[in-house]
């Protein structure tokens, strides 16, 4: 027990010193440490803990946020297929363990670099004197952008409040830092707003098998209205976001990300959804650290991965 | 000689007992194994009915044919028996096909059996070699067909949710596992079965779901859209996938798909992978099966002279295509996949049979 509860921990301590890190990074810390101070001397008692400390991470709460149990059911079941891959590379038990230690600690820097691999493949996307539409916080998002706009390229960006957290005065406020002019609007302004829009970009939460994304609510809202007006949607995710999820409408989601009971205000039921799934139809590109993918590629990398 | 339609001019018109009795009679030589003949006589019936079905039966009948076979003098060793038991099946395999056009699936296994014994390795004697490739057979079926079922079932059960409405189009041994299993599981839904002539195979499909105590609606294919507004997901078999996603099934899984993505309603296909082909079709007229023009005459005989009324033709289509976008999803043994990544698995699970 004390070593599954030791993954939790290590996983908060890890996001708490790395405010900008993300989920995946600190999943995978956490589990590369389980795996370094564990007693474990073969494969499966190796796989058995990871599978308990999976449950044990996705079982976390997040307070005030949205829950992750997205992006760490794909951190944890990459890592998971690493390890089985590993241990069929390397017979021996101490040098498989010792290379899983390896990756695992190197898997951070590597995630770092990919978000500057993403903002680099944004970059041609990214044109003089286009208006951006940016919905909900990302990181990466946010990266694309100030990368662009260190480079040289002047265009402006429309950012969402994305109710309920309000995120978008997040997003504002970093790419304003970053000296680029910056409009918000109501979310449901989005409409009103297209037409002067060039492009669209979000992140993704998680990018499903069908290359749909699940995101904050409002997501496909978005890319409704930008598909009716004909301008490119695009996301920019990182490659450890893929999962093998494949909803087949926007309410058939994970449990953990399915619509909370509604609560009671005055007598009115307020119902909040936290995500949302947008078809893989509405997307134009998703901008990865594996390349500027269509929707359609992203089975085929998962494919590649899981097989 | 059958009345030929001109469109379909082109395909290897029905002709039963001409064909079968006068290949039979042809030949003299006694080259087909009686297992193969026996076979062949059940096909051209539609005895045996279902990819899985014939493509089983197949392997069964060619691991006897391996199993008795017997090496001509001078080709006694394994490494000669990879070369001539290879033409040993030829003639078996095109009386097969005489009796009735092989699917997809059945093409696909005979090319991995011809390339399981080429490259047969040739240290074995011919007992062993024989074994060896009973084994690979018996294990393609587990594997590819038996196997596979089970996890389709599955996956395709985990998205049959309570309160589902689920139509089906004719039957799928695939779909109705999975009907059965969600059934067993306990989700609580309603099932309707959408039947057409001339084969009416959705009856059995509807005996067995109702069998188990599942809720179910039977209709036609002309009330189609009658019923499609209530409808929340459509679950369709396949004879085949081609590289370009599109759909080789019964006749009238079009018109289902297409009505299903016209009311926005999800196409699910269930389909094994070994049914998955690298050839690319564009319509269902290039390459298609003709069964007996005589089902299609009504049980009241209003057409029964029809052979005699000049310039009447009647077709009757086996198969037809449905379009890659007028589907959802794919469930496969490997998971659920879009229908562009039919390419993607060929590529990835067949490199050896390619070599």
């Amino acid at each position: 027990m004390a070593e599954e509860a030791e993954v939790v921990r290590n996983f908060k301590e890890w996001m708490e010193k790395n405010e900008k890190g993300a989920i995946a990074v600190a999943a995978i810390h956490a589990l590369t440490t389980m795996i370094k101070n564990s007693g474990a001397s073969t494969i499966m008692e190796l796989e058995i803990l990871l599978k308990a400390a999976q449950e044990q991470l996705q079982e976390m709460k997040f307070e005030g946020q949205r829950s992750k149990v997205i992006q760490l059911t794909a951190a944890c079941e990459l890592f998971a297929r690493h390890v089985t891959r590993t241990a069929l590379d390397i017979g021996d038990f101490e040098a498989c363990k010792q290379r899983l230690i390896e990756r695992g600690m190197r898997f951070a820097e590597q995630a770092d670099v990919s978000r500057a691999v993403i903002a680099e493949n944004a970059r041609p996307f990214i044109r003089d004197g286009m208006a951006i539409l940016v919905h909900g916080y990302s990181n990466v998002v946010c990266g694309c952008l100030q990368h662009a706009a260190k480079s040289g390229v002047r265009f402006k960006v429309i950012v969402t409040q994305g109710q309920p957290e309000c995120v978008g005065f997040k997003t504002a406020s970093t790419l304003q830092e970053a000296g680029i002019p910056v409009d918000m609007i109501l979310d449901t302004a989005v409409g009103y707003v297209i037409q002067e829009v060039d492009m669209v970009l979000t992140g993704a939460a998680g990018v499903c098998e069908s290359g749909g994304i699940i995101n904050k609510i409002g997501t496909f809202q978005v890319a409704a209205i930008a598909k009716e007006a004909k301008k490119p949607f695009c996301v920019a995710s990182e490659s450890y976001k893929f999962c093998r999820l494949y909803p087949l409408s926007p309410t058939d989601l994970p449990d953990a990300e399915k619509e909370p009971t509604p609560r009671v205000e005055q007598g009115i039921k307020i119902r909040q959804p936290p995500s949302d799934f947008t078809p893989p139809s509405h997307i134009t590109l998703l901008l990865t650290d594996i390349g500027v993918l269509t929707p359609s590629a992203v089975s085929d990398e998962l494919i590649k991965l899981y097989y | 000689m059958q009345k030929k339609v001109p469109w379909f001019s082109h395909l290897p018109q029905y002709e039963r007992e001409a064909s079968l009795s006068a290949q039979l009679a042809e030949r003299t030589d006694n080259d087909i194994h009686p297992e193969v003949l026996k076979l062949g006589l059940k096909l051209a019936d539609w005895l045996i009915v279902g990819g899985n079905a014939r493509t089983e039966a197949m392997l069964k009948a060619f691991s006897k044919v391996i199993m008795d076979y017997n090496p001509p003098k001078d080709h006694e060793t394994g490494a000669d028996m990879s070369r001539h038991l290879d033409t040993r099946l030829k003639p078996m395999i095109s009386y097969l096909v005489a009796c009735r056009p092989l699917c997809i699936g059945m093409g696909n296994a005979i090319r991995w059996l011809k390339g399981k014994i080429a490259h047969l390795p040739p240290t074995l004697s011919l007992d062993d070699a024989k074994q060896h490739l009973h084994e690979q057979m018996e294990g393609y079926v587990t594997e590819k067909i038996v196997f596979a079922d089970r996890i389709i079932s599955k996956h395709a059960a985990a998205k049959i949710n309570n309160n589902d409405v689920i139509l089906v189009y004719a039957r799928s041994m695939a779909v109705e596992a999975a009907i059965l299993r969600a059934h067993k599981e306990g989700t609580t839904f309603r099932v309707i079965v959408v039947d057409s002539r001339p084969k009416m195979e959705g009856k059995q499909l509807l005996d067995r779901v109702s069998a188990a105590g599942v809720a179910c609606t039977y209709i036609m294919i002309n009330s189609l859209s009658f019923v499609m507004k209530e409808v929340t997901k459509v679950f369709l078999g396949a004879s085949a996938m081609l590289a370009n996603g599109n759909v080789i099934s019964r006749v009238g899984t079009a018109s289902v798909a297409m009505m299903a993505r016209q009311y926005k309603v999800p196409v699910l296909v269930c389909c094994e992978t070994y049914k998955f082909s690298e050839k690319v079709m564009l319509d269902s007229i290039c390459n298609n099966e003709l069964g007996d023009p005589d089902e299609l005459v009504a049980s009241n005989n209003t057409l029964a002279d029809w052979r005699d009324v000049k310039d009447m033709k009647l077709l009757n289509l086996v198969y037809d295509l449905t379009p890659a976008e007028s589907l959802t999803l794919v469930i496969t043994e490997l998971g659920y996949l879009p229908p562009s990544s039919v390419p993607v698995v060929i590529r990835e699970y067949r490199k050896e049979v390619t070599l």
